[in-house]
């Protein structure tokens, strides 16, 4: 009897993502307490419950702390990319429309991938930094644990196509900018794959708590309206950003041009991602 | 019960170290049996206070099988502390009302 419950907690064990070490020690335990006396069996609890309650009671914690651990190496991820983009204003580039295609497109990633992970980190750790539970709902930790995935994705993705960049400039660029850029992104990059590895335990736990994800509104604790009205605005808020900061360098036409692109890019990221990361529902 | 499970892990073994099934007698045997709940729930438990830095953890052999033994650790004497004052300040508000 003993050895077909252990297999039952075991399959249930993996059916809730518990890493294979884990699971052998929580075995371990289970059978050495299974046969301490007789009726240790039925008081023990059904499989199925303990292997949820491990599961929430990881669960919450491993998110937790891969959220705050993404936010840390996109913290440093965000030095690099601020020291080589201020850096960029002294290098010499030539003008981007002269730039090869490869150049091109990895200038446009550098400005669209870095926002989307400062808005998919900062609202992971809004989430974290919110909830106060030892055991938090399945739907909830999802909501974490896919902000902190697509935050560290586009983290790397930035500083990949920031690389890309700086070896596609080599011939026209100073060449401090071009080794200053190259140094930062490849210490950036194996920090950012660390910091997923957590995430990416994290991410297996699939406990049953029941509970409701929430929104952006939770998150950002002011006033709940309509999420695509509020995305227009902040798409409209960021375009006239673009604008005036073009506007006051005395080019309001690309100032216009990269604005309204910026706001698109923006509308476009809520479609895209806004259910997928909770944003809306 | 729930929701006072770290401070009654804790203070169980403020007396020494105890495995998974010594805690589950002795806080059945304190409490004369009012905390009779499915043992298995109290590993994760043990395991989140052991992840906080509350408990410590090692294996022996007892019976021909591995044990897995937990103890307080200071940081643990000092949460159960805070836990158990805070514990009484409540208890002795709710006495005061309810007497």
């Amino acid at each position: 009897m003993i050895e077909l419950y252990l297999e039952a907690l075991d399959r249930e064990l993996v059916g809730v993502g518990i890493p294979v070490r884990l699971r052998r020690r929580i075995l371990a335990e289970a059978e050495d307490h299974l046969r301490a006396d007789d009726g240790a069996l039925e008081r023990f609890g059904r499989p199925a419950e303990i292997a949820n309650e491990f599961a929430a009671e990881l669960g919450a914690r491993a998110s937790r702390r891969a959220a705050v651990g993404a936010f840390a190496a996109l913290g440093l991820a965000g030095a690099v990319y601020a020291v080589s983009f201020v850096g960029a204003a002294f290098a010499g580039h030539p003008p981007p429309d002269t730039w090869p295609l490869l150049a091109q497109l990895a200038l446009v990633t550098v400005v669209i991938a870095p926002q989307v992970s400062f808005v998919a980190g900062s609202l992971a750790l809004l989430r974290v930094l919110r909830t106060r539970g030892l055991v938090l709902p399945s739907a909830e930790l999802t909501v974490i644990n896919r902000r902190t995935g697509v935050a560290l994705l586009f983290g790397i993705v930035t500083m990949a196509a920031l690389g890309v960049l700086a070896l596609e400039l080599r011939n026209d660029s100073a060449g401090w900018w071009v080794a200053l850029t190259l140094v930062g992104v490849a210490i950036a990059i194996p920090l950012l794959v660390l910091a997923a590895l957590p995430a990416a335990v994290a991410a297996r736990l699939r406990p049953r708590v029941a509970g409701d994800p929430g929104d952006m509104f939770d998150d950002l604790g002011f006033g709940r309206t309509d999420p695509w009205r509020f995305a227009g605005l902040v798409a409209i808020g960021l375009g006239l950003v673009v604008f005036l900061v073009a506007a006051v360098q005395g080019d309001p036409f690309d100032g216009a041009v990269n604005g309204t692109a910026e706001a698109l890019a923006c509308l476009a990221g809520f479609a895209a991602l806004g259910r997928y990361l909770s944003l809306r529902r | 019960m729930k929701g006072h499970v770290d401070l009654l892990l804790l203070a169980t073994l403020r007396r020494g170290p105890l495995h998974g099934y010594g805690i589950v007698e002795a806080l059945r045997s304190a409490s004369a049996g009012a905390f009779d709940l499915a043992e298995g729930t109290v590993y994760p438990a043990l395991y989140r206070l052991e992840a906080a830095g509350l408990l410590s953890s090692s294996w022996t052999k007892a019976k021909g099988r591995r044990r897995r033994v937990y103890e307080l650790t200071n940081r643990g004497r000092g949460e159960l502390a805070r836990e158990r004052d805070e514990w009484q300040a409540f208890a002795h508000a709710v006495e005061a009302v309810v007497t």
